[in-house]
Formats: C-alpha cells, sequence, structure tokens
C-alpha cells in the first residue's frame, strides 16, 4: 500500500473525526477534553524532577546551619541566626531571628533588606494567616510587625510558612540554637544512599499512578466506539476493505489523540497556574517548578499519537467491522481467555525472580519492578471484557430495569469494560501499594518511647533558665494541666574535687514522682532511689551509702585548680528524713539517684538551679491547648523549641512517599471522575434515540435510570472485584519481594473499593439530570 | 446441478448458510443477467436478505458458489470483494447506512472518494445524480435531517455515482410510505435502466416488485422462480 493512500486515509478519518455536525464535534470535545485531561496529567508528571529539584535548590541555597565546629570571629560580614520553628495547628512554620553583625552580611534569599528588631519579613502565606480572624494566638506568639515579604527565591513553595525577625543580642553559645555564618548555602550537598525498598515503592508509585492515566487515554480516543463502529460499517458496505477501515479509524483516533495534545497542553498550563497558587496535602510549589523536562514532554507529545492510533488498531484488530454492522448489531464473537492471561502472567514472572531479596541485597532492577507491574495492571484491562464477557451472558431473568441493563452489556460489553478499566487498574494498583504500606510500616516506623498520654508537649530552652518559677508560667496558661520542670546539678562529699561525686535532682513533688513512687511527698523532702538508671550499675548502694542523714555535702563543687571552673559549692547537710524509694520503670527521663525538693537545698544553691526544659501536660478539651502552650514557650524564650509526644515516628522518606501517593492519588481519582462522566454522558448519548424510543411508548423513566444504573454497577462491581484480585496478588508479591511476612490488609483493600466505589457514585449521580432530560420523546427524532 | 444460463452476470448455486440451528439459506440458486431487474420476494424471516447479503458477498455462505462474471466470489480476499462493492456493485437498504457525520452530498460522493476521486470530481458526480434523484437541494444537509424517503433517495444516488454494474437494494421502500415508495421504484429502475446495471431487489410488496422484470420467491431458504401471468 502507498504512503499516498495511507495519508489519505488517515486525512479521511480526521475529517471524520471534525466533521459531522454538532454530534460530531460532541463527540470530538469530549476525546479532547479526555485525553487532554490525560496529557496534563502526564506533562504534570514530567514536572515532577523538576519540581524536587528546584525545591531542594532552594533549600540548599537558603541552608544556614554552620556545620563546622569552627565559628567564625565576628567580623563585617557575619551575621547571627537562629531557628525558631513553630508549628501552627499542623502547620509547620519555618522561623528564623537573624542578626547582622556587619555591614557586609549577607541577606537571606528572597529577602529584601534585614528586619529591624521587632519586625519581620514573612511569606505571603503566612502574611494571609497571620491576618486571618482565628489566628489571634498566632499573633501573639510572633509578636513583629512585617515589614517586608519573603521572595520566591527563598521559598520553595507559594504557601509555604516562613519569616524572618530580626534580633539583637543573640548569644552564641555552645548549647544555643545560634549560628554565625557569612553565607547562605549549603557547602556540599552530597546526596544519600536510599534504601532499596524505598526506591521499589518511588517506582511502584509512579507506575501505578500513571498506568490508569495510559489507559484513560486509551479510553479517551475510542469514545464514540459504537457509532463509530456504524459509521466504518457503512464504509465498508461501500467498499472500503478492512485494512482501509482501520487506517481510517487510526486517522480518526489521531486527531482525536492531537486535538487532545492541544487541550492538554491548555489544561497544563491551567493546572500549572492553579497548583502553583494551591496547596495539596500540605505541599505546594511555584508555577516555575511546574516546567516539564522537554524530553519527557516532547515523549508524551510523540507517544500520545502513536500510542492512539496502536490502541485503535488493536482494538479493531478484535473487531470485523462487517458491512453488515449498518442493518444488524449483531453480537460480538465470545472472546477466548488464553492471550488475555499473558499480560498478568508475563508480569508476575517479571517479579518472580526478585521474591524474598528484601533490603539487604542491593537496589532491586528497575526494568523488571516497572514492567511487572505495568504487565500485571494492564492485564486487567485485557481480562475485564472477558470476564464482563462470561458473566454477563450467564444473567437476564429479571426486572425489566435489569433486563434492560444485561441485554445491552450481553451486545456491547466491550464499552462497558472500557469504561471502568481505568479505575480498575487504579484501585488494584492502590490495594498493592497500601498492602505494601501497611506492611513495611513497621520497618520505617520506630518506638520513641515517648508516652504521649503522660506528657504531650516537651519544651527545650536555648539556655539555661532559673529553675524556680517556670513551670508556673505554664500551669497558670490556659489549657495546661500541669508542668514538669527539672533541674539536674552535681553534688560531692568535698568542696573542690570530692572523691565522690553524683548528679542530683531537683524538683517539686509532682515533679519526682514522675520519676519514682513517692509514698508521700511535701517540699523538704529528699529521696534516694534504690536502682539507679545510668552508668550501667543498676544498684545505687553507693549512693544510699553516701547520702546518710547528718552528712555534710557540697552541692556544685569546682574541679581542678583552674579558677574559671568554680562552682558555687554551696554546703549541704543531708536531713534527717532522707527516704529510700522505688524508681519508676516508666520514669519521665533518665534521672540521678538522688531526688530533692527546693526547700530542702539551702539557699545557696538557687543560682545553680537551672531548667532546661519543661514536660507539659495539656488538657484534651481545651480548644488549642497546644497553641497557648507554645505561645507560652515562646513568650518565656523565642528560642524554645517545643516538640509534641508521640510513640512513635515514621521514616521521613517514607512518610513523604506515601504523601506523594495520596497527592497523586487525589489527582488521578479526579481525573478519573471526569473521564467515567465523560464516557457515562458519551454512552448515554449514543442510546438517547432507544431510551425516548422506550418512553415513547410508555416505560417508567424509573425503569430506564434502574436500567441505566444497572449498566454501570454491574461492570463496575466486576471489575473492582477483578481488581482487588489482581491488587492482592501485586501486593503479596511485592511484599515479599520485600521480604515481609504477607498479611492481608481487608481495611485497605475495603477502603481503596469503597473510594473506587464512590467515585463512580458520584459519577453517576451527576449524570443522572442529564439522563432524564434526554428522555423525552423529542429525542427520537436526533440523530 | 443447473449450469448457469448463458450470459448470465452473477449466478449461485445451492448456497446454504445456518445460523445456529436457524437454516436461513438451505440451497438456494439465484442467477441474473446484465441489466435486469429481479425481485426476490418471500415471507418474513425466510431467508431473503441473508440470499442478498451472499450475492453481494458481505456474508459468506457456508457452502454452494456464486460467481460474478465468471470469478467465484466465495474464495475472493477481502480487499478483492471490498474493490468489487466499492467499483461495480451498489447497495441500498431500507435504513442506516448513510454515514450521519456526512452531509447527502459528501455521502453520495464517498464511494467516489474511497476510489481515490478528488473531492471536488466526486462531488460534481454526486451533484449529478442528486439531480436525477430529485434531491439536489438537501446537499448541505445531514442524514439526520431529512425525511425517510429523501434518505433513500440520496441513499439511491450514492449506491448509482459509481456507475455499478449490479444493485442490490433491501427493501429500499420498506419504510415509505406508498406514494413515496413508488417514486423512489421509478427513480430507481429509471436511474437503472439507463445505465444498463442489473438490480436485485428484495421485497415483500408486489406493487414493488411490479417494476422487475422476474421474481423469485423464497421460501424456508429454497428459492424458485415464478413465472409471470402476463
Ligand atoms: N445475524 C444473524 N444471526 C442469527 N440469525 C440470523 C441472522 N441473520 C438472519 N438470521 C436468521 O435467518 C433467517 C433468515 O433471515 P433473513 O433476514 O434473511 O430473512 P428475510 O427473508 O430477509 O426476512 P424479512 O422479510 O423479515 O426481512 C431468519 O430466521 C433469521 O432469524
Ligand atoms: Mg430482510
Amino acid at each position: 500500500m502507498s504512503p499516498r493512500q495511507w495519508a489519505k486515509d488517515l486525512a479521511l478519518g480526521a475529517r471524520f473525526a471534525v466533521s459531522g455536525g454538532r454530534e460530531g464535534w460532541v463527540r470530538m470535545t469530549l476525546t479532547a477534553v479526555g485525553v487532554g485531561l490525560g496529557v496534563a496529567l502526564l506533562l504534570l508528571c514530567t514536572a515532577l524532577p523538576n519540581v524536587f529539584a528546584a525545591r531542594a535548590k532552594v533549600e540548599d541555597a537558603r541552608f544556614d546551619y554552620a556545620y563546622s565546629a569552627k565559628t567564625p570571629p565576628k567580623a563585617d560580614n557575619t551575621f547571627l541566626i537562629a531557628a525558631t520553628d513553630t508549628t501552627w495547628h499542623d502547620d509547620d512554620i519555618r522561623g528564623r531571628l537573624v542578626e547582622p553583625e556587619g555591614e557586609r552580611a549577607p541577606l537571606p534569599p528572597g529577602v529584601g533588606s534585614f528586619p529591624g528588631k521587632g519586625e519581620m519579613v514573612v511569606s505571603p502565606a503566612l502574611r494571609d494567616l497571620l491576618a486571618s480572624d482565628d489566628a489571634e494566638l498566632l499573633r501573639q506568639r510572633l509578636p513583629y510587625t512585617i515589614t517586608g515579604t519573603i521572595g520566591e527565591s527563598g521559598l520553595i513553595g507559594s504557601h509555604e510558612l516562613a519569616y524572618y525577625a530580626g534580633a539583637s543580642g543573640l548569644k552564641l553559645t555552645d548549647v544555643s540554637p545560634v549560628h554565625r555564618l557569612t553565607e547562605y548555602g549549603k557547602p556540599d550537598a552530597k546526596p544519600e544512599k536510599t534504601d532499596p525498598v524505598l526506591l521499589l515503592m518511588v517506582l511502584v508509585v509512579f507506575v501505578v499512578l500513571l498506568t490508569p492515566v495510559a489507559v484513560f487515554i486509551a479510553a479517551a480516543v475510542r469514545f464514540g466506539g459504537e457509532r463509530r463502529d456504524r459509521r466504518l460499517a457503512a464504509l465498508r458496505l461501500v467498499g472500503s476493505d478492512s485494512h482501509m477501515t482501520r487506517r481510517i479509524a487510526a486517522g480518526e483516533a489521531l486527531a482525536g489523540a492531537v486535538l487532545g495534545l492541544v487541550v492538554g497542553t491548555g489544561f497544563f498550563l491551567l493546572g500549572r497556574q492553579t497548583l502553583g497558587s494551591t496547596e495539596v496535602l500540605g505541599v505546594s510549589v511555584w508555577p516555575g517548578y511546574l516546567d516539564p523536562s522537554p524530553t519527557l514532554a516532547a515523549l508524551v507529545a510523540v507517544a500520545v499519537p502513536v500510542a492512539a492510533v496502536l490502541v485503535t488498531l488493536l482494538a479493531m484488530r478484535g473487531v470485523v467491522v462487517e458491512p453488515l454492522g449498518v442493518v444488524r448489531a449483531a453480537r460480538q464473537r465470545r472472546r477466548r481467555l488464553w492471550w488475555r492471561l499473558l499480560p498478568p502472567l508475563a508480569g508476575l514472572a517479571m517479579l518472580y525472580p526478585m521474591i524474598g531479596k528484601g533490603r539487604g541485597n542491593g537496589d532491586f532492577n528497575k526494568y523488571l519492578v516497572t514492567g511487572g507491574v505495568l504487565l500485571l495492571l494492564i492485564g486487567i484491562t485485557a481480562l475485564l471484557p472477558w470476564v464482563v464477557d462470561a458473566v454477563v451472558v450467564r444473567l437476564g431473568k429479571g426486572a425489566l430495569s435489569w433486563q434492560l441493563a444485561v441485554r445491552r452489556l450481553q451486545l456491547s460489553s466491550g464499552t462497558a469494560a472500557r469504561m471502568v478499566n481505568g479505575i480498575a487498574v487504579a484501585v488494584a494498583g492502590a490495594i498493592a501499594l497500601q498492602m505494601l504500606f501497611t506492611g513495611t510500616q513497621s520497618q520505617y516506623t520506630k518506638a520513641t518511647g515517648e508516652d504521649p498520654a503522660r506528657v504531650q508537649m516537651q519544651v527545650e530552652f536555648s539556655d539555661r533558665k532559673p529553675l524556680s518559677g517556670v513551670e508556673r508560667e505554664f500551669t497558670g496558661a490556659k489549657g495546661v494541666r500541669a508542668a514538669v520542670n527539672l533541674a539536674n546539678l552535681q553534688y560531692g562529699d568535698a568542696r573542690r574535687d570530692p572523691e565522690n561525686s553524683n548528679g542530683l535532682t531537683v524538683g517539686d513533688c509532682t515533679a519526682l514522682r514522675e520519676l519514682a513512687t513517692l509514698p508521700s511527698c511535701k517540699d523538704g523532702d529528699v529521696f534516694v532511689t534504690r536502682t539507679r538508671s545510668h552508668y550501667g550499675t543498676p544498684s545505687n548502694a553507693d549512693e544510699i551509702a553516701l547520702v546518710k542523714p547528718g552528712r555534710r555535702l557540697y552541692i556544685d563543687p569546682s574541679y581542678g585548680g583552674d579558677t574559671t571552673e568554680r562552682g558555687i559549692e554551696a554546703l549541704w547537710t543531708v536531713p534527717a528524713n532522707v527516704r529510700v524509694v522505688e524508681a519508676r520503670k516508666d520514669s519521665l527521663q533518665n534521672y540521678n539517684g538522688l531526688l530533692v525538693t527546693p526547700a530542702a537545698l539551702p539557699a545557696k544553691a538557687a543560682p545553680a538551679l537551672f531548667s532546661e526544659g519543661v514536660y507539659v501536660r495539656l488538657d484534651p478539651s481545651v480548644p488549642d491547648s497546644r497553641e497557648y502552650a507554645r505561645n507560652v514557650a515562646a513568650r518565656i524564650d523565642p528560642l524554645a523549641g517545643t516538640y509534641s509526644w508521640s510513640a512513635t515516628q515514621e521514616n521521613e522518606k517514607y512518610t513523604s512517599i506515601r504523601t506523594g501517593l495520596y497527592v497523586g492519588s487525589a489527582f488521578v481519582l479526579a481525573l478519573i471522575g471526569a473521564s467515567l462522566l465523560v464516557s457515562q454522558l458519551e454512552q448515554l448519548r449514543e442510546r438517547r434515540k432507544l431510551l425516548s424510543a422506550l418512553v415513547a411508548f410508555g416505560a417508567r423513566r424509573r425503569t430506564l435510570s434502574l436500567s441505566v444504573l444497572w449498566q454501570t454497577a454491574l461492570p463496575v462491581g466486576l471489575g473492582l472485584l477483578l481488581a482487588t484480585t489482581v491488587g492482592v496478588t501485586l501486593g503479596s508479591v511485592l511484599l515479599k519481594m520485600t521480604r515481609t511476612p504477607v498479611a492481608m490488609d481487608w481495611a485497605s483493600v475495603l477502603t481503596m473499593t469503597g473510594v473506587g466505589a464512590a467515585v463512580v457514585a458520584v459519577v453517576t449521580l451527576l449524570s443522572l439530570p442529564p439522563l432524564l432530560r434526554m428522555m423525552r420523546p423529542e429525542g427520537l427524532r436526533t440523530e | 446441478m443447473t449450469t448457469s444460463p448463458p450470459g448470465s452476470l452473477l449466478t449461485a448455486h445451492d448456497l446454504r448458510k445456518a445460523y445456529g440451528p436457524t437454516h436461513a439459506l438451505d440451497g438456494a440458486e439465484f442467477s441474473i443477467h446484465p441489466g435486469e431487474i429481479v425481485a426476490i420476494m418471500g415471507p418474513s424471516g425466510s431467508g431473503k436478505s441473508t440470499l442478498l447479503h451472499c450475492l453481494a458477498g458481505i456474508v459468506p455462505p457456508d457452502s454452494g458458489s456464486i460467481t460474478y462474471n465468471g470469478r467465484e466470489l466465495t474464495t475472493m480476499s477481502d480487499a478483492r470483494r471490498s474493490a468489487l462493492r466499492r467499483s461495480e456493485f451498489g447497495f441500498v437498504f431500507q435504513f442506516g447506512q448513510l454515514v450521519p457525520e456526512l452531509t447527502c452530498v459528501e455521502n453520495v460522493a464517498l464511494p467516489l472518494r474511497l476510489n481515490g476521486t478528488s473531492r471536488k470530481d466526486a462531488e460534481k458526480a454526486a451533484l449529478t445524480w442528486m439531480e436525477r434523484l430529485e434531491v439536489d437541494d438537501l446537499k448541505a444537509k445531514r442524514p439526520g435531517e431529512v425525511s425517510g424517503g429523501q434518505g433513500q433517495r440520496v441513499a439511491v444516488a450514492r449506491a448509482l455515482v459509481t456507475g455499478p454494474r449490479l444493485l442490490f437494494a433491501d427493501e429500499p421502500t420498506g419504510a415509505l410510505d406508498s406514494s413515496n415508495g413508488e417514486r423512489v421504484m421509478e427513480l430507481l429502475t429509471e436511474a437503472a435502466r439507463s445505465t444498463n446495471a442489473a438490480v436485485v431487489l428484495v421485497t415483500h410488496e408486489t406493487r414493488v416488485a411490479a417494476y422487475s422484470d422476474r421474481e423469485v420467491v423464497v421460501r424456508d431458504g429454497k428459492s424458485r422462480d415464478m413465472e409471470r401471468a402476463v
């Protein structure tokens, strides 16, 4: 066949695609929108590497932590900086106090001029947040006047909450979080090696998210398939042979795909702008980050039309378009099973060699993983038409609506299966991933030893605070039930260079009870624990012997001859009421063997009593109790760090992969929902004539609506069933590959299928109004 | 075995076709001469359409032979049969054969364009035929916007535009009232005779059959010639 004839046939097909009056345009628009949505999502994915790179670049550029132990001397190009990150509800706020020490001190990235003391420059999102009505507590915590805005170059996303506040008199000490720097930026950002299982997850996430998109594009180029088959049959009748017919169909698909590319680029540009100004699951970016990599974008531009043509040719291979299609819509041939089993089996075969590999044996083979997962998922699209077919031929009897639906499905199960393919593939992938995540969660979560039932928040001060009264600041605040405040200091049996010395812990009765079981306690009491937590000596007999009533000991003794290291050297006579008590197994922190209430110490020791942190117990019934506590901490010490306690902590990368999956799934689900709606409308449009005919001779609308519902519900149910099977299989294989015991996670299976079903339900509801409108007898004449 | 009558254009011998248990054709015979108009009649479900589809090479019979101009149709490749449909056969069905996306004139021009004729020439020829069938004023309309009778006349124009030697018509007037039906039949036979095209006409209306030279009756998948009592 000459290339000229090829071109002619393709062109004729393209012409069919764009001609055809209103009906034709509607179909073409649906296809273009469908393909366009998919293309936009693909383009977005091609931009992802750029997003990560751009965010990392900003993170590195604004890096302000002194790596080296050597602090540069104060000069005209140095500045002091301290991290004052805080949390507002669930959002992290990046905060810094800066103090330029000279004229030439560099400005932070994105900042135009240094804020003075009491001033701050903020990110646009933080400015909006501070201006909102319910941010009163945050305004109290950040009591600075806003004098400027941080520019794009200093932020990793349009919705990042960040500020730089001006400071003066920041103290550079060993323990303080203040650093002296001459420039921003990470000196040598070396890539870390990522755990093979995490890499595997990233890979699978990508395949799982992109396959439904591809499936969807394939479905979109075949919108209006039934009408097209009739049209092609008409062409066959007037003498086009089967090759010509295929080329014409391919031409049609090509036109749709090309138009879809154009529309998709438009969608992408719109989406880029929208995404650049919104936040999804706590992640935001700048539009500029979403520039697709040229190679990948070119790949999309070529792959989509090519795939459209290939899919059409493949689909046409099965259906022999017969000239008689114009008068008879005969039932299709029975589908054969064996070749439909090949893709999923091949997929399993590709994954099989990696079973039992685990994390310790190097990276997983990228190509085998991608290929295997892809084939398994694509296998669903091959199997589903067969399954729908096989089930539907066995059905039939029942109410009229059921019968209408079943008969319709018997005639065109392909269209129905095509519609459900996308959601089935997405659900299968999601189930597998969820299994992988739940299965490996314990490997990426470690116990912190923190008991969030006892303490909800821990405050760490940037430097020593006098012990007395700090906890009262907290207990006086709204939403705080109790605050535990402990000081640690040294004591010995001599004023200088004592032979025996130990640590002692000072706190009020409430605080000491967090460390040991006290039969009774009043201020002035002294306790020695029977066991010790430190130094690997479980028995505390030595200390019990040392702390005898009446014994003269020295608090904060001095060491060596060096006068700069002189302690307070306060004389302390051990009181008569010293008691031996049992330490709590679940003591709040590592404790010293000697527990002393403040009144039992000599007045001279008071200056040595410092608090380094406070443990806060919150009142869960008070809303915003955490925010009140954070505000107290910030008031006492702007550089204080506040940490919420939780029993476990997840690996950060693991968490971000999962967040990525959720963000991606949200998009894919939205896309699939949209596509379902489009194909549902398309289906309805094709049946308009029949529907109005049925209405005309008196079928009740309820019956017809129900039949449309069944027509959707049946394939969806079968699709989800198949998706569950494949998803669980894939999930089990992936778990075996990571050497994790396979456990059925029915909750996630149910959740995922539930989400899938919910999307379908929403779409069906949305398509009801047009259905009712269509079911008017006037519809009869419109062809 | 009956030898095919000398000089016949299309001959079928002992055609059998079964759809599952249904024997749609059960040893049917048929032949037609160039320029002849033959009506196939018979009760509903007797196999008329099936016979026509087999004769036209759109449905392969289970057994039997069909010769067109000395060539065996049943063993021909799809491409060859398609080419025949394109250049030597024309079709008019009861409904549905027009492509709804294309305008009427584009529909009529379609077979020519499939043959490689340029769009302008094809549409010019199409218009001539539409004039002859008195539907040239519908050229810009789509099939959905014209009446049943008009649509059938457009279909006839399309069937004749390539100058076929054999026209297959399956109840071309089935969906029309009698006056409309007669008009379509008049135009069809007139046009066929003027181009010397043979016509295989399936119908169950004697009034329509009256336009033919000869009638064949199909009953239970078997055909036999009817001698006209004129
Ligand atoms: N595609 C098909 N599948 C199954 N059975 C068929 C098919 N086509 C025709 N038949 C059966 O073959 C027999 C002959 O059908 P055909 O359409 O040839 O009848 P007909 O003489 O044209 O009837 P009518 O006058 O009603 O059009 C019928 O019993 C019909 O049910
Ligand atoms: Mg018939």
